[in-house]
């Protein structure tokens, strides 16, 4: 049994509050439990940053404070809040000038910023392994044709050195081979989905987000895998704000492993666009 | 203002060298927003350093960008562009200058919602930034269907200790920057 501390951030705690199910399931199947941080707070994402920056930093601090109390690894699986609190934790760490602006502004809390932030799948490559992986799965879903979308601020973090590659990421990739899925290559596993435009600007989202379909559908996918909650609401999003853009369903990565180990999603009900088409065609291997 | 003075203010607020770029347009080539920029980030770039606040401070482009940081991870002098344009967006509002106030003022709700609930709390903060702009019925289709799907929390969802999120705010926003 694996315990990691955990950061579901505003997202999963309420409108994608299914993808959270959905890890848990998935990991707890694989004798990985996630501890959830006692009274987190939100890293303000990217509109705390923009509005400043000292701010951005102790908001995260916080969260790392409560998670450096348990010892343990800390799991966010929103992108932005994985981005905010592995970069915060990096300046806490390195600048001294930095920690005590994030002490003064926590205290009593307090904060080394000595902590490991992990993405869900660098916890799926690390803690669980393609090989255990690849032999869980009960289901086939070789015909689900699907692309990887990893969105921008996965790989995006300026002065860390990633796990993937910057520009072309493979481990959700090889995560969704192990798991039988077959995946299509396509150029735009980075590309921006137009993240909070969506409601200040829409036609910027509608055009991003919108693109991202189309090229996943001229790769030849009918499914979109990411972990970002933000990305994939807004690419299923694209059913009331784009224009002549095809229906495609925008799966979690957990919920592939529902797919492949239990046969269905346990929140496909919660998509906007259905999923019905994909998890149908889902069956368990015959025993040879 | 003399030229050099911008530079040496923008470098000193983000810590970022701007002055090693050499325009090799790698920032603007991969930039998902430059199509909606008067002034596109390579560009951006040269006008900080040949000390044209008033026209980069006024820029619409400073509120077209993303902050997706693909010109950052691009930039082959390690010019950490995405954080200067977020430098850049404070220092225009600051200086009444901003060419959009939509974003810094969406981004205000959401610091607020921080501070009221410790938590975003999407809804409130998405109706109250509509209704400070008038737009009443605006996408309510895709309402509808996300409060359908259940994709919107209805409800805030507060952290306990909304006393020390709140003081973190206060102190933070009072003295950084």
């Amino acid at each position: 049994m694996i315990t990691l501390s955990y950061y579901p951030g505003c997202s999963l705690g309420s409108s994608t509050d299914f993808y959270d199910r959905s890890l848990k399931k998935v990991l707890a199947f694989y004798g990985v439990e996630l501890k959830e941080l006692d009274d987190w707070s939100c890293c303000g994402a990217l509109a705390a940053l923009t509005v400043n920056e000292d701010l951005s930093i102790a908001l995260s601090a916080r969260n790392i404070a409560l998670a450096e109390a348990s010892g343990l690894h800390l799991v966010a699986p929103c992108s932005a809040c994985y981005a905010r609190t592995k970069a915060a934790a990096l300046k806490i760490a390195e600048d001294n000038d930095t920690r005590r602006m994030v002490d003064n502004a926590l205290s009593p809390l307090s904060c080394r910023g000595n902590i490991e932030v992990k993405n869900i799948i660098e916890v799926f490559l690390e803690y669980v392994g393609l090989e255990r992986i690849a032999d869980s799965v009960s289901h086939d879903l070789v015909s689900i044709r699907a692309v990887s979308y990893y969105g921008c601020l996965l790989t995006r973090i300026m002065g860390i050195c990633p796990s993937d590659d910057i520009e072309d990421p493979t481990g959700m990739d090889t995560i969704l081979m192990a798991l039988g899925a077959t995946v299509v290559p396509w150029q735009y596993k980075t590309e921006c989905c137009g993240a909070s435009s969506t409601i200040t600007n829409g036609d910027v989202t509608a055009k991003l987000s919108g693109r991202l379909i189309k090229e996943a559908v001229r790769a030849g996918a009918q499914a979109i895998v990411t972990t970002c909650p933000l990305c994939q609401l807004n690419l299923d999003l694209m059913r009331y704000l784009g224009k002549d853009i095809p229906s495609v369903p925008v799966f979690f990565l957990p919920e592939i492993f529902e797919l492949a180990l239990f046969g269905k999603t346990s929140g496909g009900a919660r998509h906007i666009v259905n999923t019905k088409n994909i998890e149908q065609g889902i069956a368990p291997f015959r025993e040879a | 203002m003399p030229e050099h003075f911008f530079l040496k203010e923008i470098e000193g607020i983000t810590g970022v060298a701007v002055s090693e770029c050499y325009q090799c347009f790698r920032c603007t080539n991969g930039c998902p927003a430059a199509r909606d920029m008067d002034i596109v980030p390579h560009e951006m770039i040269g006008c900080i350093i040949s000390g044209e606040r008033g026209r980069v401070l006024s820029s619409a482009s400073l509120w077209a960008c993303l902050q997706c940081a693909a010109c950052s991870i691009r930039c082959p002098n390690g010019i950490d562009i995405a954080r200067v344009f977020a430098a850049l967006r404070r220092l225009s509002v600051e200086s009444g200058m901003a060419a959009d106030m939509d974003i810094h003022d969406f981004d205000s709700l959401m610091v607020d919602s921080i501070a009221r609930h410790g938590r975003m709390y999407e809804l409130g903060t998405v109706i109250r930034y509509r209704l400070s702009r008038g737009e009443y019925l605006k996408e309510y289709h895709a309402g509808i269907g996300m409060v359908r799907k259940r994709r919107i929390g209805l409800f805030p969802h507060n952290a306990a200790d909304r006393k020390g999120i709140r003081s973190i705010i206060k102190k933070t926003v009072k003295n950084g920057r």
